[in-house]
């Protein structure tokens, strides 16, 4: 960082790769933190992790003992260790005590994502239920048709407050905080759907991940899915494979036009279309393309059976740039699919196990380079890329369930069966008095040591 | 200070980021175009060299600027795309000399992550395509329709993702693009593709080169007959094509810019990172290449750009010294250089730190900046005001009136100089060594003192005393005529041209004589009701020898009169209100417009617009110049009229933009000035000042004055001290000599008047100065500079060891009287409470000063404070710490005396990565962020709860799009008590584009007013390119993009100033409040700085 900021100063070093470089160095040294601790306050497994996307302050934990719970991980409650380890409480917890609070176990905590003024929960009893930060009271409440699996709501969205909920039900249904009544169901699943997420691109994308292995995109403006991933649909590297000089000259006039006429054609039709630069909306695949729009809205063909996994589709997480999606499956398995062609890029994650019977919330680091995976009870660190391990986080007693990056501090929280969320951060310089503080410690404590820590 | 900011550039950004060469404004004009930031500048090419056509602000940052030339087109239209996404294209309309928008757009993505290494934008040679590397793994392409308008864009995926430079090649059937990139094992390679615009795709391209040098950075595409591409490397430069691959090893060297010589692309000039530039010639047979060939040919400026012109002259645009226009000749001069440099042109950027000092006590700040990078490291000293350079002065005492005479009407040079005293007049004249000695002409009284003389026709000159006028030939120096005042009455007053001569005595008496050929004739005489202080008829009309109009100015009834000559009717009467009498009056032209000038006893100086024909005043103005009286006189410095006026603040008053303009002179009491140009001394002044007689030529008449001292080195960082009239900066060497490049850092010690090296302290191997203060302690008078330094060990990611080094100036030397070592960087010091508080990489740590017992002092640490991703700018106020961290915006600390202990206090949550930070008042603190964004958080003390008041609340937000480096309290003018501007408090900022600037607290309503009229000016004055102001002022970042709040474009309103008449007017309408009102407080504004 010094020379980062040597050469920042005059000129040398352009501002936006100064943050790159340093975010870059700093989150290949994350590690256990041994300065920050969060101080669980649940007495069951956490399921779903999520910071504000407003200030970045405060972590919404949801567990299976049905609690909810806030920590601000940016202002600690006490100190420890000599003033050295922050230690992080809950602002407030909501367990089943509470009025309102759910019977059974919250699978999914959201921040409503303008402000931290409410949130949203969702809970093996069927409901999702919309907070009132300030008060703890549910101002809303949604009666789904079965368990809650997964609710989101869309980061982009500036002409809709939707909450896309996904439950044991096959239907995917979107729920109007606004008007306080479901806005519409999508339907096409044959299964239960585990996970989903808006599009990072466009806030009316909608992509689920079902118990029946399918990954369906949805236009939420129009009827049926709109693409659904073919996992035997693949491209080697970052985009499809380029037309050979010699081809393309005859092939042009066919594939080439045809393909363009159809990608453009529904976008006019959409009102504002023009304002709203919907890339990733109407521009998915030209191979997939030609085929969908005679099928849909129905989908009739075989194309619909299309999977992207193996067996139940568990987590799903755009990259940051829009431009790629990658998901889990209970096959043990993660894809990195090319969104606007539909088309797995082949990159070969080195998992060996993934859980299976439950859904995982992954994160991907800011600028996509890295993807961070709860594999059991490891969270492991892949090169988007490479699909190589770059690192395995143990400290988890049991199964990890869920984590989220940070990326305002570059640190990584993480939440399991063991009932604690875990911050793993880019290592301090150690100053003096961290030593001379562990040395105390160490000569102080050495009889009541355990040898369980890290 | 305030939440109500105002910011306003002082100095304008003089970093060279771009330049082009082309046929701009006309078909047969040659056009340089050259880009500074946020500003382009149009030259035209002349024989005399480049002459200026337009300066024009754009709203956005210029991230690709490209003139091309669409087909059916005769001229070249200009390609501007900004930082943020927008896009322009621009046409000369030379009726209006201005420029005007053809298109503009839009090319933002949401999708897609902003390219690491800086925006790519280039223009197909066959005109097709614009194509935009913006965001990674994405290669956006705007298509030209066979008009040559632009249709709709699209966007092409593209593998690789570390692209480096993309280029057009020339000579394709369908476009084709290079790409250099790197892949993730590093290596770097080419690769070729075409687009196809039908299919919205690439299409692969004819050829690809793989592992190239690990160093290469630049493409160059070369035009036909020989097509194809020159890869620069750091080892090896490498011509590429389809056919051909050809390789030059070079001596090892960063080549930072190119410009092309020759159309056809056989000759291009490189320049590196130390400023070499080379020749780099591809040998070829007709069209096939047989080999590179370079050669060097000179140093330069380190060049960010480089434009051939014409005739082997070359602009060499810099971002780390003065740009240059230079020659290259077909010799090399003695040292083996062809580079001849015609003309330096002025950059103060990169500012990495300044400091604010008053060196000549007079109460006006000036700024030294530690200015430029590398080689062309130097500093800064920018005042505001012209600069007086002395060539000789004569120690004079108790002069009263200076004239410059000539020895014949014809002589283009002055020989005498008359001077003045209370009982006598000595002349003084050039001798044939052109030195100045006393002299005398006959035919002058010379007893007495002179009441004024001048220059008459027929080789003649007149001097008025108190009893007469006489009429003396300046050939012979024998007197020609002699008029005498009538019995009883003395002649007060005088003022002559070469035809005229007017005259006041006492009791209001005023005489007017003609001057003929050897004699002085009465031709009118009347008496006044009150008696007369001074007088001008200076010729402003078509006759550069007679004026029509005399100017009176009046005691007792305190007014000005202006009367018809030869006839002596009063024209005008202006009272001039208050009991202040005039004391001195000018008539003068500038730009075409004549004033009439009116200085007060005060200092105060009336102006007013002088219709020549009916005698009317119009457009009355008053400023303050001085506290006391003051003598105008005009003189011509480059082919321009100015005026100087002589009082204790010197002041030159000059027009631009058909605007009056007041600039400071750099020198003391001032009690006469008048011009002298002698063929010795060409264009000088004779200035009279505390019992001196000076002679000095004058700066450029411009705002801001700047000297430049030369280091050769790269400073980081400055501080004055006071009390040792010293400066100390750190600096760094890069050693080039050995094979290994390494630095070499120092502490220099530089005397305040003459700026040169007095001592040096050498770092040791590996560390750098970080920091530096000056400072004293509790319980020790004495003052101290201190030093934090870092060890930068070339096997470590941070340092982990730095030192404080506590020096005392003794004899002009440093001696080093304590040291203390540090666990890491230290970033900053300040002065707190009598002792030392350092940012050490992520604490913050307070050190006492102890005297040991063997009465050595020591730095002993007292208390600390964690919690910083790295503290990287700090400032202090009262037991109040502010830092500014690396990415964690700012956070307010305070030292608990009792407990001596530092705790957090409050902080602001958002995620701001700094790159400066400045204490405004008690409450309010300023911060610049690393996406070129300013904004203000304020300290809530009344907060209800523990959490209101632990948050800085965010209150001001701007997007100032320069990086700041510093902050510092301090003002460049000088601050009059009497004026209102000179209550309000500013803090001065230095970027890396060489921009000083201004950012001045308002009290609130002048701030509503101001900001109403901002709104305004918004709605009348256009942006460049159709750039929205509202857009380039929001604040904006990766997270969010908000409108500015609390803080006003200065530039914007100030340039209501130089708005034409009727949209002044429609700005008036709207805002309700009468132009001159207008002018007047926007006027005011333009005096902060």
């Amino acid at each position: 960082m010094w020379k980062e900021t040597r050469d920042r100063e005059f000129g040398n070093l352009r501002p936006n790769s100064f943050v790159n470089r340093i975010a870059t160095a700093r989150i290949s040294s994350i590690q256990l933190s041994n300065y920050k601790e969060i101080v669980s306050s649940h007495r069951g497994s956490v399921d779903s992790l999520q910071v504000d996307l407003t200030e970045g302050r405060y972590l919404l934990a949801g567990a299976a003992d049905a609690t909810v719970a806030v920590y601000d991980v940016q202002r600690a409650t006490n100190y420890e260790g000599g003033g050295l380890i922050a230690k992080h409480k809950s602002v407030f917890v909501i367990n089943k005590q509470h009025e309102n609070g759910h019977k059974y176990a919250v699978s999914s905590a959201i921040w409503y994502p303008i402000d931290t003024g409410l949130f949203v929960t969702g809970s093996y009893d069927h409901h999702v239920n919309v907070w009132d930060t300030n008060t703890t009271q549910v101002v809303q409440n949604f009666k789904m048709p079965g368990k809650v699996y997964k609710i989101a709501m869309s980061p982009q969205a500036r002409s809709h407050m939707l909450i896309a909920t996904g439950t044991e039900d096959v239907q995917v249904r979107l729920c109007d905080i606004a008007s306080g009544a479901f806005a519409h169901t999508l339907s096409g699943h044959r299964d239960g759907v585990m996970s989903l997420e808006w599009s990072t691109s466009s806030e009316w994308v909608l992509v689920t991940g079902g118990c029946d292995g399918a990954i369906r995109f949805w236009d939420i403006r129009r009827a049926g899915c709109f693409c659904i991933l073919d996992q035997s649909h693949s491209q080697l590297g970052r985009r499809p494979p380029l037309l050979s000089r010699m081809t393309t000259n005859k092939k042009s006039s066919l594939a080439g036009q045809s393909s363009n006429e159809k990608v453009r054609a529904p976008q006019r039709k959409v009102p504002n279309g023009n304002a709203l630069k919907l890339y990733s909306t109407g521009r998915v695949s030209s191979h997939v393309k030609t085929s969908k729009q005679r099928l849909h809205p129905g989908m009739l063909s075989s194309h619909d059976r299309a999977t992207g996994h193996y067996g139940v589709v568990t987590g799903i997480k755009g990259t940051n740039d829009g431009m790629y999606l990658l998901t889990a499956g209970s096959d043990s398995r993660l894809k990195l699919w090319d969104i606007e062609s539909g088309c797995n890029t082949l990159v070969n994650f080195e998992t060996k196990r993934l859980q299976s019977t439950k859904a995982i919330q992954m994160a991907v680091s800011h600028d996509s380079a890295l993807a961070f995976i709860p594999c059991m009870t490891t969270v492991k660190v892949f090169d988007m890329w490479s699909g190589q391990t770059k690192g395995t986080f143990r400290g988890h007693y049991e199964n990890v369930n869920c984590c989220w990056y940070n990326a305002q501090d570059h640190e990584l929280y993480t939440g399991g069966n063991d009932r604690q969320i875990l911050v793993w951060s880019p290592s301090k310089i150690i100053s003096d008095e961290m030593d001379e503080w562990r040395k105390g410690q160490q000569t102080a404590d050495a009889v009541d040591r355990d040898n369980w820590s890290d | 200070m305030s939440v109500w900011n105002y910011v306003v550039t002082a100095h304008k950004p003089t970093n060279v980021t771009h330049s082009c060469v082309g046929n701009f404004t006309a078909p047969h004009e040659l056009n340089l175009i050259v880009a500074k930031c946020s500003r382009i500048e149009i030259h035209l090419l002349t024989p005399q060299g480049l002459q200026p056509m337009l300066d024009v602000p754009i709203y956005g940052r210029i991230a690709t600027l490209e003139l091309f030339r669409p087909h059916g087109e005769t001229q070249d239209l200009l390609f501007i795309a900004t930082e943020r996404y927008k896009f322009c294209v621009l046409q000369w309309e030379s009726e209006a000399a201005e420029v005007i928008t053809r298109a503009m757009g839009d090319v933002s993505d949401r999708i897609g992550r902003p390219t690491d290494n800086g925006q790519i934008g280039v223009i197909d040679p066959d005109c097709r395509l614009i194509g935009l590397h913006l965001y990674d793994g994405l290669f956006k392409v705007i298509p030209f329709d066979n008009k040559g308008q632009l249709k709709e864009a699209f966007n092409i995926r593209l593998e690789e993702l570390q692209v480096l430079d993309i280029k057009f090649l020339y000579g394709c059937a369908k476009p084709t693009i290079v790409v250099l990139y790197q892949d993730n094992k590093d290596a770097r390679h080419v690769k070729t593709y075409e687009v196809t615009l039908k299919d919205k795709d690439f299409v692969e391209g004819p050829w690809s080169q793989n592992n190239l040098d690990n160093g290469a950075d630049l493409l160059i595409p070369v035009p036909p007959p020989l097509c194809g591409v020159l890869i620069i490397g750091e080892e090896t430069i490498v011509y590429c094509s389809a056919s051909a691959f050809k390789a030059v090893p070079i001596t090892p060297s960063i080549t930072r810019s190119y410009g092309r010589v020759d159309t056809d692309g056989s000759r291009y000039l490189l320049g590196d990172h130390n400023g070499l530039l080379h020749l780099l010639v591809i040998t070829h047979e007709k069209e096939k290449v047989t080999g590179l060939k370079i050669e060097l040919l000179g140093e330069t400026s380190v060049a960010s750009s480089i434009s051939y012109l014409d005739n082997a002259v070359v602009f060499v645009g810099s971002s780390y010294g003065d740009s240059q226009l230079i020659k290259l000749n077909l010799h090399p001069d003695a040292k083996g250089s062809y580079v001849e440099v015609l003309e330096r042109y002025v950059n103060l950027g990169p500012i990495v730190d300044f400091c604010v000092v008053d060196l000549e006590g007079q109460g006006q700040g000036q700024v030294v900046t530690c200015s430029g990078a590398y080689k062309d490291g130097s500093l800064r000293i920018v005042r505001n005001g012209i600069g007086i350079n002395e060539q000789a002065s004569v120690e004079l005492q108790g002069i009263k009136g200076m004239w410059s005479l000539r020895s014949a009407t014809d002589d283009p040079f002055d020989t005498f100089l008359v001077v003045s005293f209370i009982s006598e007049t000595r002349i003084l004249a050039m001798n044939i060594e052109d030195e100045l000695e006393e002299t005398e002409i006959e035919g002058f009284y010379s007893n007495t003192q002179t009441l004024f003389c001048h220059d008459a026709i027929y080789d003649q000159i007149v001097q008025a005393t108190s009893i007469s006028v006489r009429l003396v030939s300046s050939t012979s120096r024998e007197l020609r005529h002699e008029w005498f005042a009538p019995a009883g009455h003395s002649i007060n007053v005088a003022t002559a041209n070469t035809t005229q001569v007017l005259l006041a005595l006492g009791g209001g008496h005023l005489i007017y004589l003609e001057i003929g050929d050897g004699v002085l004739t009465e031709v009118k005489h009347t008496q006044l009701e009150y008696d007369i202080s001074c007088l001008d008829i200076n010729p402003i009309g078509d006759n550069p020898n007679y004026s029509h109009l005399a100017v009176v100015g009046m005691w007792t009834d305190i007014s000005v009169r202006i009367f018809s000559l030869p006839d002596m009717n009063l024209v005008t009467k202006e009272p001039l209100g208050g009991e202040i009498i005039p004391r001195s009056v000018l008539l003068c032209t500038f730009e075409g417009m004549s004033y009439l000038l009116c200085a007060l006893g005060d200092g105060h100086l009336l102006n007013f617009v002088l219709n020549t024909s009916t005698g009317e005043l119009m457009d009355r103005k008053k400023v303050s110049l001085g506290t006391q009286p003051i003598t105008l006189r005009t003189f011509s410095s480059k082919n321009a009229t100015h005026v100087f006026a002589a009082s204790d603040r010197p002041t030159v008053i000059y027009s631009s933009n058909k605007k009056l303009l007041y600039s400071n002179v750099n020198l003391k009491e001032v009690s006469l000035m008048c011009p002298f140009n002698s063929a010795a001394f060409a264009d000088s002044l004779a200035i009279a000042k505390e019992g001196e007689l000076t002679i000095g030529t004058i700066d450029d008449i411009q705002k801001l004055h700047i000297r430049s001292i030369p280091l050769r080195e790269h400073a980081r960082r400055i501080c004055h001290q006071e009390q040792t009239r010293t400066f100390a900066i750190c600096s760094l060497k890069h050693n080039q000599s050995s094979a290994e490049d390494f630095e070499i850092h120092f502490i220099r010690l530089l005397d305040d008047q003459t700026f040169d090296f007095i001592s040096t302290y050498q770092l040791d191997q590996f560390e750098c100065g970080c920091s530096i203060l000056s400072c004293s302690f509790s319980d020790d008078s004495n003052v101290y500079y201190c030093i934090g330094t870092a060890y930068v060990m070339p096997e470590e990611n941070e340092p982990s060891k730095g030192r404080i080094l506590v020096f005392a100036v003794e004899d002009g030397k440093l001696q080093l009287i304590a040291e203390k070592e540090t666990k890491g960087a230290v970033y900053s010091l300040n002065a707190f409470n009598g002792k030392l508080l350092a940012a050490i990489n992520q604490k913050i740590q307070l050190y006492k000063w102890m005297l040991r017992d063997d009465g050595s002092r020591e730095l002993q640490s007292e208390c600390g404070h964690h919690g910083h991703i790295l503290a990287l700018y700090v400032q202090t106020r009262g037991d109040f710490i502010v830092v500014g961290d690396l990415m964690k915006s700012i956070s307010l600390l305070i030292y608990k005396h009792e407990e001596g202990a530092i705790e957090e206090r409050a902080r602001d949550y958002n995620a701001n990565w700094m790159s400066a930070v400045e204490i405004l008042d008690d409450e309010i603190y300023l911060g610049a962020e690393n996406n070129f964004n300013l904004f203000t958080v304020r300290k809530n003390s009344e907060g209800a709860t523990d959490e209101e008041r632990g948050r800085l609340e965010v209150v001001g937000e701007y997007h100032l799009g320069e990086f700041v480096n510093r902050f510092r309290h301090g003002s460049l003018v000088m601050r009059l008590p009497d004026s209102d501007i000179g209550q309000i408090p500013t803090v001065i900022f230095g970027s890396v584009n060489g921009v000083i600037g201004v950012i001045a607290s308002l009290p609130h309503d002048q701030f509503v007013f101001l900001e109403k009229l901002q709104t305004q000016l918004r709605k009348v004055i256009k942006g460049v390119g159709g750039l929205s102001h509202e857009q380039w002022r929001s604040f904006y970042n990766e997270k969010k993009t908000v409108d500015s709040k609390n803080f006003l474009d200065g530039d914007l309103i100030e340039s209501f100033l130089d708005l034409g008449r009727n949209r002044m007017e429609e700005i008036s309408k709207a805002m309700s409040i009468p132009v001159e009102e207008l002018m007047k407080r926007v006027e005011e504004l333009t005096r902060l700085h």
